[in-house]
């Protein structure tokens, strides 16, 4: 998406180039604010670019792109012991692979802000890439990435995701991280289902867009149904966003807990829709089976869950 | 007349302040000593009150009191019409140096107390109504006004802050730094003053000192096109260019000091003085109804806005009712009132109508000021697990009990921009009352589960009336609702 940003920005650069010199008597002034307008970048920075360079617009261009990297990794640096307890999660689904990641920054504002949005669905995209790159035929490959394998994991063009977020920072000018990413890759007769919360009510299909949230979910399931009931599936997804389930559960080895509101099993809960039923009734009536899930929230705790990411990772491929 | 009801409120206050004292004693022997001199001090002063009580304007009585009361304390002066302001802006523009320079610069006049970066940057956790909110509040004037000052530091704590309506901001000044412009992110700062009712906005263009003449002027180009772009009046709105750390810490006089006092005075100008609840039109949420033998009919309540007096023309509203009815007089602490005035706990004698007719939960209002409603839409903070909300989230159609003034109405709840709102969430909700009840827009409302408070909110947009259809909708349970949705397709 940043490539994608760069090459507009090539684009406009004839035209921009045009109105600076029918500028005429403000030149100085207009080289200044076309450049603002064209790059984004802080006016300090422009105008150290516009001095730099005699004030050549398109040559301070280049400058600033070229510095903007190391200007976002200054800024980074600088901002980087502030603490992050904001932020989203974004679910990726194509077929049978899925990601899951989150991305925090300091406050909700930047959150709700599309150029980080856009950096999420980004991340979420390369994880994607990589769960592609890997040969896997068992049933069901999980993968997880913590904040310093995910800054390092190298992008298309070259350049790590680590730079990728540098560049944020340096436009947002908040302290951002990638904190963790989970991939899942699924085959036989397993699908892929995801789910984020908040979720717009009018969405027609969810596969291989990218969802934000605060919440999210990943559900690897086995259904006896030809057509995928996606509102069903999303109804699961929702219940295990939530009420938060610790396990799936066993019909014949857990019991359902005595308080209702405290039931921790997922085929024991009370489903969301339908206070009546458990979960565990609704996935025999639609002859679903749920084999795994992944629950993320945004600035939850989690060194445990990363520990178990990871052992669960070695369980399946074993 | 103002004399009648400080004169009442003392009689009531003093024996309560005595009675405290009484029961402290027993506490301690220690403080007793200190508290019989002081309450002997007090009926000293009190003498020399009860002299002056006929000449001396009645607030200085009250105020008296109070101050015997908790002495440590500065006791308020209501001299100046208060306003609500805060600040918005990106976390690196200085937002919190402005608030302090706004307040070193007035308590060199005397009329703030200045407080130091450190003492405001913390935007300590407060708990209003149960509700965590991060927040800092300062308070300060200028010659024309007296100002309350807020400062958050995310989205959510602003939407909580105003759900729970500790300080509803009239205006805002957004911070924008000359040296980076606006950053991405300034563009939902607008979106926020826009969902929490903010209609004036005061740009200040902060660190000047580090920026030149044309960065400046671009940075208020750019801010005035970005404010057009969201609905606000750019090319109208007053921008002011200074430096905050300047005027903190007192150099350059004319981007630092004078800055800050231009900001004030933009403020005290553009921003309008919120309209007092004494001068609206009068309202009185009904508490109790008695019937009283030789007399008539006495509602009792506090009057939320307005002045009340005998002769005027009355409405109750309510319940699908609307009376009408006039005042044919005024008590309070069983004692005639010639003119009720807004925050007094009064009972009204009115004429014509039967103690049956009235119930808790209506408002005796001015003819016509209000009206009753069954659709509104509103903006709600959920209580999360820890505030003691529910644990589990919900989904439209759930039955609540809603709660504001004196009355409590079943409503159904339809979520209109996402699928199910979980604990600890603000969401927009539309709530359909079973019954129409007295509800206008900023009104605050609890909306409660059982024995259970789900979430707390603030009336947004009133709606068009639920049609019969509609109506009978809400009562319908779920297997009819898919009964129907089944027979649609």
């Amino acid at each position: 998406m940043l490539l994608q940003r760069f090459c507009m920005r090539a684009m406009h650069t004839s035209r921009q180039l045009y109105a600076g010199a029918t500028g005429g008597a403000g030149l100085e002034k207009s080289a200044l604010a076309a450049l603002r307008k064209k790059t984004g970048y802080t006016f300090a920075h422009c105008k150290k670019a516009l001095e730099l360079h005699g004030n050549d617009v398109s040559l301070a261009e280049k400058w600033l792109h070229e510095q903007a990297q190391s200007l976002g990794w200054s800024k980074a640096t600088k901002v980087a012991d502030r603490a992050t307890a904001q932020g989203l999660i974004g679910v990726l689904i194509r077929g049978n692979r899925g990601s899951m990641v989150e991305l925090n920054c300091e406050t909700d504002f930047v959150a709700r802000n599309d150029t980080f949005k856009r950096f999420v669905d980004h991340v979420a995209r390369v994880c994607l890439y990589y769960t592609d790159l890997t040969e896997f035929d068992g049933d069901l490959w999980k993968l997880g990435f913590d904040t310093d394998a995910l800054k390092n994991l190298p992008t298309e063009e070259g350049r790590t995701l680590g730079d990728h977020l540098a560049l944020l920072i340096g436009a947002l000018g908040e302290n951002a991280t990638i904190r963790r990413a989970l991939c899942f890759k699924v085959n036989n007769d397993l699908k892929l289902v995801g789910y984020t919360h908040p979720a717009p009510t009018n969405v027609g299909t969810i596969e291989d867009i990218t969802q934000v949230g605060k919440y999210g979910a990943i559900v690897a399931y086995r259904s006896e149904h030809k057509l995928i009931d996606y509102e069903f599936n999303k109804s699961i997804c929702q219940q295990i966003v939530g009420l938060k389930p610790k396990k799936i559960g066993e019909y014949d080895k857990d019991q359902p807990a005595a308080n209702k509101d405290e039931e921790t099993c997922l085929i024991h809960q009370e489903y969301l829709l339908d206070a009546d039923k458990t979960v565990g009734e609704v996935l025999q009536e639609h002859s679903t089976e749920v084999i795994d899930y992944h629950r993320f929230e945004c600035g939850e705790q989690t060194e445990r869950n990363l520990e178990e990411i990871i052992r669960s990772q070695h369980q399946s491929s074993n | 007349m103002s004399h009648a009801f400080a004169a009442a409120v003392c009689r009531s206050a003093a024996p309560m302040a005595l009675a405290l004292r009484c029961s402290r004693r027993a506490m301690s022997s220690a403080r007793m000593l200190r508290l019989a001199g002081a309450s002997a001090a007090s009926a000293a002063r009190r003498d020399w009150q009860g002299q002056g009580l006929l000449a001396a304007p009645s607030t200085g009585n009250m105020q008296q009191y109070l101050r015997e009361y908790a002495n440590e304390k500065k006791v308020f002066e209501r001299t100046k019409p208060h306003c609500n302001v805060g600040t918005i802006g990106h976390v690196d523009h200085g937002k919190t140096t402005l608030t302090a320079a706004i307040t070193k610069v007035l308590a060199d006049k005397q009329l703030a107390e200045s407080k130091k970066y450190n003492e405001i940057d913390n935007a300590p956790e407060e708990k209003a109504r149960g509700i965590t909110i991060n927040v800092a509040h300062v308070e300060y004037q200028t010659e024309t006004r007296h100002y309350g000052h807020t400062d958050c530091p995310g989205h959510a704590d602003y939407i909580k802050n105003m759900i729970t309506g500790t300080a509803q901001m009239d205006g805002a000044i957004l911070v924008v730094a000359a040296t980076d412009g606006a950053m991405p992110q300034t563009r939902e700062h607008m979106l926020l003053a826009k969902q929490i009712g903010i209609d004036h906005i005061v740009v200040f263009i902060n660190k000047v000192d580090a920026a030149d003449q044309e960065m400046v002027d671009l940075v208020e180009m750019e801010i005035r096109e970005l404010l057009t772009e969201m609905g606000y009046d750019g090319d109208k709105i007053p921008v002011v260019k200074g430096s905050a750390l300047c005027a903190l810490e007192d150099k350059s006089p004319e981007i630092g000091k004078e800055a800050i006092l231009k900001l004030l005075q933009e403020v005290d100008s553009f921003i309008p003085t919120p309209v007092r609840e004494l001068d609206k039109p009068f309202l009185l949420p009904v508490e109790n109804v008695y019937s009283i033998p030789g007399r008539g009919t006495v509602v009792t309540g506090r009057l939320e806005r307005g002045v009340v007096k005998k002769g005027m023309e009355c409405e109750f509203v309510g319940y699908n009712k609307v009376l009408k009815s006039t005042v044919t007089g005024v008590e309070m602490f069983h004692q005639i009132l010639e003119e009720a005035q807004a925050g007094d706990q009064l009972g009204a004698l009115v004429r014509g109508v039967k103690r049956d007719d009235i119930k808790r939960g209506m408002v005796m209002c001015k003819p016509g000021s209000v009206k009753a409603l069954d659709q509104l839409e509103a903006q709600v903070y959920i209580l999360s697990k820890e505030e003691g909300g529910r644990t589990k989230p919900f989904m439209s159609f759930i039955q609540l009990q809603m709660f504001s003034r004196t009355w409590d109405c079943a409503v159904q709840v339809q979520i209109p921009d996402k699928e199910m709102v979980m604990p600890g969430e603000d969401t927009k909700l539309i709530l359909r009352l079973i019954r129409p009840m007295v509800l206008e827009q900023g009104q605050r409302f609890t909306l409660r589960d059982g024995n259970l408070t789900l979430g707390t909110g603030v009336v947004t947009k009133t709606m068009a009336g639920l049609t019969e259809a509609q109506r009978s909708e809400l009562t319908e349970g779920k297997k009819a609702r898919e009964k129907k949705v089944a027979a649609k397709k």
